[in-house]
């Protein structure tokens, strides 16, 4: 806070008028701009982008405050608190749907025995006591043996979903280091490109200067010696230019390159481990319904409903049929699950990341934000000054002031304009 | 950065002159020919000025590129601002040995370009808008020109444009006291602004956060602000009637010459 600006920027004589008269100058003037800015028909929009550079700072240092100390851990235990709601959720509707098709599989295997046990040999209640027993044997078989598979399930997904996180992690990093390295190679090779540039012209540019030097020169002599120092200039300056731009472009190919190739890998090396662990989760599928065979002696479809032994073939192969067309409608609907999980993940990963202070290319955008409006701002306000400097000069001719200052601390002596051009700068709203 | 470049320039001009200049007398000659003025940002565009700009820009990136890779996974908001005033340190370390003899050079050159033409005082261009003398080309030309400029023999000559040193009298303790408090009040009003925007459901709530976040700035600057920066006004006003200054301009705002009131109004003020 600097009292004295602020003391220049008061209006004091607005409101305690100075009781002893400074000592008169006609030729020196002052205005106070803060307040004819105030007047100038663009202020709105000025105060306008004023508050909306102070509301973006503020949320922007506001998230940084958010992302140190006990508020970061708390914000991470409340999401991984919602991540594994949304995993248990899934689970449980995915048991509900594989019961759900296990139930209508069982409805249509029975109904299709009944019919053939009907049509062949004598009557429905023969086949249906026959599919009862089976099944009430084979179903407590078949829930513990699920019980079993599921949890093996669960924990080869979970080492597959931290290999996926570590690979990740491992890959981005490897991204990140690739492109601090080139663009510090290229920043120096830009230095070194300037400081021979500047070597190169060196001899030129001293002859310039010292024919400049020389006191006889004529004015047009002069005048084409500076125009030939400037073009000099102007070369280096280009050169360099260009140079940046070429390399700002590199910069800009690599790291989408780097995003393409990273995105590439990682979904290729997260494909292979999802096809690892699909593969190991079969294996052990296979491997369940075939101790579930060897024990109960009877087949069992991928969902564990109960086929009982002895029927002929056509059945079986009616029956298997039956059996790929609810698997077929189960993957369908289950699929739909996984993917709002894996949107919800998807979600809960990114705010994990923000909150973590990784999601750089949202504050990065903040920046950029604030860099547009600081400079929308001040070329809005050059622009308002430079029309009030207009106006003050004809406030200055009119009263034969031949300097005037703006920022002034204190007026003391010299004639204050502010209120003469206020008026004309209020003329323009109209 | 030109204009971070800009007040450096100004600064420095102002504070390496500070020594070299004569109380004025009491009277003063009111002859506004004597004022001049520069146009910085014209300065900082020559070859040497935009070369250091250059390095300075290449040493920014690559330390900026050092910062990012610091700060990564530090979440300690002690040890993030420790890193980051040891960056600030090292980037000032390096502005200082680029443009220390560039505005040493320009400060000598616009001294010997003002006594060659009898002015008292030059100023920063962006202040005056009406009138005075723009030295700015011949300013450039001596800086351009083979050799180093050659230092006026005089003094400036009495001046009626006053300056005062904000600095110094910021460091008034009853003001620093008041200041120091208001930044206090400013941080606690942020740090509330902040946590309240984070609950802020849409636009309309957190234009609220925000009105009532300058409100309560404003009110406070009224109540103990205001008081202290009319005395400081009212005391310059008095020094500068009492030198018979026609103007008085913040130190920033001043290149060369002018009179410095700034201990006649710290010892008012105290």
């Amino acid at each position: 806070m600097a009292f004295a600006a602020l003391a220049g920027c008061a209006g004091h004589e607005a409101t305690q008028p100075d009781p002893t008269p400074p000592p008169a100058d006609g030729r020196v003037g002052f205005v106070r701009m803060q307040e004819l800015v105030k007047v100038h028909p663009l202020y709105s929009q000025l105060a306008h982008l004023d508050e909306d550079m102070q509301a973006l700072q503020l949320q922007s240092v506001g998230s940084n405050v958010a992302r140190n100390g006990a508020d970061i851990a708390a914000a991470e235990r409340a999401l991984q608190r919602e991540l594994d709601v949304a995993a248990d959720r899934t689970k449980k509707v995915l048991g509900q749907k594989q019961q759900e098709y296990m139930k209508r599989e069982q409805a249509a295997i029975d109904a299709a025995i009944g019919a053939t046990a009907g049509a062949g040999s004598g009557g429905d209640a023969i086949a249906g006591n026959v599919a009862r027993d089976a099944r009430s044997q084979q179903q407590n078989a078949a829930r513990l043996a699920q019980a079993n598979f599921d949890a093996y399930r669960r924990q080869v997904a979970d080492q597959s979903n931290a290999a996926a996180r570590s690979l990740q992690h491992s890959l981005a990093n490897r991204a990140s280091r690739t492109y601090r390295a080139r663009a510090e190679e290229l920043a120096k090779h830009e230095a070194d490109f300037a400081l021979q540039e500047e070597t190169e012209d060196a001899s030129e540019r001293l002859s310039l200067r010292t024919k400049l030097s020389n006191l006889a020169l004529d004015d047009d002599t002069r005048a084409d010696v500076k125009k030939q120092l400037d073009a000099l200039d102007r070369k280096e300056a280009d050169a360099l230019g260009a140079l940046k731009n070429r390399d700002a472009e590199t910069l800009a190919l690599l790291q989408a390159h780097l995003r393409t190739t990273t995105q590439a890998e990682l979904l290729a090396a997260v494909g292979n481990l999802r096809k690892r662990t699909l593969a190991k989760i079969d294996a052990r599928g296979i491997a369940t319904r075939q101790t579930l065979v060897a024990q109960l002696g009877v087949p069992a479809t991928g969902n564990g409903v109960a086929v009982p032994n002895g029927i002929p073939a056509n059945m079986r192969s009616k029956l298997q049929a039956l059996h790929a067309t609810y698997q077929k409608q189960f993957d369908a609907d289950a699929s739909q699950t996984i993917a709002r999980f894996q949107k919800t993940r998807a979600d809960l990963t990114k705010r994990f990341r923000q909150i973590a202070g990784i999601d750089a290319d949202a504050q990065a955008s903040a920046n950029r934000q604030l860099g547009a409006l600081a400079k929308q701002r001040g070329d809005l306000y050059s622009e308002m000054v430079a029309q009030i400097g207009r106006e003050v000069k004809m406030v200055a001719q009119k009263r034969g002031i031949d300097v005037v200052v703006s920022d002034v601390v204190a007026p003391a002596g010299g004639v204050d304009l502010t209120a003469d051009a206020e008026k004309d700068i209020e003329s323009l709203h109209e | 950065m030109r204009s971070t470049l800009t007040r450096r320039l100004a600064t420095s001009f102002a504070a390496v002159l500070l020594g070299s200049v004569a109380l004025a007398p009491a009277t003063l000659a009111a002859d506004v020919t004597d004022i001049g003025y520069v146009d910085q940002a014209a300065l900082s565009n020559i070859a040497s000025f935009t070369n250091a700009n250059r390095q300075l820009a290449t040493f920014k990136a690559s330390l900026d590129r050092q910062f990012v890779h610091r700060m990564h996974g530090i979440r300690d908001a002690g040890i993030q601002a420790r890193i980051a005033q040891e960056f600030q340190n090292k980037l000032s370390s390096r502005q200082r040995e680029l443009f220390g003899p560039l505005l040493q050079r320009a400060q000598v050159a616009i001294a010997s370009v003002a006594s060659s033409k009898n002015l008292s005082v030059v100023m920063d261009k962006r202040i005056v808008i009406v009138g005075g003398q723009d030295v700015t080309a011949n300013v450039i030309d001596l800086l351009n020109g083979p050799g180093d400029p050659i230092p006026p023999v005089n003094t400036p000559p009495p001046s009626s444009v006053g300056y005062v040193d904000q600095t110094q009298i910021d460091a008034i303790p009853k003001l620093k006291a008041a200041n120091d408090d208001f930044q206090k009040f400013q941080a606690g009003q942020q740090s509330d602004a902040q946590t309240k925007l984070k609950g802020a459901k849409n636009d309309a709530d957190r234009q609220a956060v925000l009105k009532d976040y300058q409100a309560a700035l404003a009110d406070k600057q009224k109540q103990e602000i205001q008081p202290l920066v009319d005395q400081t006004r009212d005391a310059i006003a008095g020094v500068a009637r009492k030198r018979g200054l026609l103007l008085v301009i913040d130190r920033s705002n001043l290149i060369y010459g002018g009179t410095d009131i700034t201990s006649d109004v710290t010892t008012a003020l105290k």
